[in-house]
């Protein structure tokens, strides 16, 4: 995901790119089409990486605070107890940013993907021009993400798919990333992402 | 909030979650920014932004459905969300109020489990849509 955003970044000062100015660039315009057709073959199905990550209470109350959470739920031990749960929950969105905090070097299995295919298809279309937006977003939970948990998360491209509207080629990718306990394997929540580029 | 807990039994199709309001504001996106690692300059960096042809910086759209997911949780219990889906559809600006719409859809058993469905949405003060989905929960039972 970290990629991704670096590539949203270098893509921002290249949203507005006249098609003339890229054809100058030598980019044959009629070619395009092609080249996306090549860049969707194949991929639904294919990983998009494995995470290990410890979720850590100072980390969730950090993200409480973020998105404007007041329950003292999450960040009070005692008063988590009180509301039922073993240890301070995470808020409902925090499974989105997981992967990027508590991810011990130590703790990653070795066998990774050379790269992660959404990343390659949006930053070679960001390339291009045009916009990296999040067209939709899904949490399903098993039991709520805690402070403590080890988790593994694997993810996978599950589809992906084009649109024409208004003259503009939308292409979407859809993520998918289980988390189960690494110490059971027990499922603990699943994020589905539809991430989109608009040309 | 938080002391008062939501029961099955006392819930009515039709029933409106308490609303919450936020305006945004620049230094809500830089907090996110840090605490999510969404460091796209397009939510912080009001020069780039512009340059890229934006009015402004604009929110991020996970940091929108965090503040829908933290007014849902809290209505129906901390730890009781089972499944929260949401559609992107509009920018979000510094200075707009951002208001919660939460209303119940349907109450229903699944197996043991009592259960609410709740449709969901982030509004401006104008009431354009910024954010729009669907909740799932299962909520305390008196009995």
């Amino acid at each position: 995901m970290t990629e991704l955003w670096d590539q949203a970044r270098y893509g921002a000062q290249r949203a507005i790119q006249p098609a003339a100015h890229r054809a100058a660039n030598g980019a044959e315009i009629g070619e395009e089409p092609g080249m996306a057709e090549d860049l969707l073959d194949g991929i639904v199905g294919k990983p998009a990486g494995t995470t290990v990550v410890t979720v850590e209470r100072g980390q969730l109350q950090l993200f409480a605070d973020a998105v404007k959470e007041r329950s003292p739920i999450y960040r009070n031990a005692r008063a988590a107890n009180d509301a039922g749960l073993p240890a301070i929950p995470a808020p409902p969105t925090y499974p989105f940013v997981m992967g990027m905090f508590g991810v011990y070097p130590e703790l990653q299995p070795g066998d990774q993907p050379d790269e992660n295919p959404m990343t390659k298809v949006l930053s070679t279309l960001l390339a291009g021009g045009g916009m990296i937006l999040h067209g939709e977003q899904e949490f399903t939970y098993h039991r709520p993400v805690l402070a403590g948990d080890v988790l593994v998360g694997t993810a996978s491209v599950v589809d992906a798919y084009r649109k024409e509207s208004k003259g503009r080629t939308m292409t979407f990718v859809v993520v998918e990333t289980a988390w189960n306990e690494q110490a059971t394997g027990d499922p603990v929540c699943t994020s589905r992402m539809n991430i989109m580029h608009r040309s | 909030m938080g002391d008062s807990v939501l029961y099955f039994d006392d819930v009515v199709i039709g029933d409106e979650a308490p609303v919450r309001s936020h305006k945004l504001t620049r230094t809500d996106l830089v907090i996110y920014a840090g605490a999510s690692g969404d460091f796209n300059p397009m939510h912080h960096d009001e020069v780039r932004a512009k340059a890229a042809g934006q009015p402004s910086v604009f929110g991020h759209g996970m940091f929108s459905m965090g503040l829908l997911g933290s007014a849902i949780s809290d209505y129906v219990g901390v730890g009781n969300i089972r499944h929260f889906r949401v559609r992107f559809a509009r920018q979000t600006w510094p200075d707009e109020e951002l208001e919660t719409r939460i209303v119940v859809r349907d109450k229903r058993n699944e197996g043991t489990v009592a259960v609410i469905d709740l449709d969901v949405r982030l509004v401006n003060a104008n009431g354009e849509e910024k954010v729009v989905g669907e909740a799932t929960a299962a909520v305390a039972t008196r009995s």
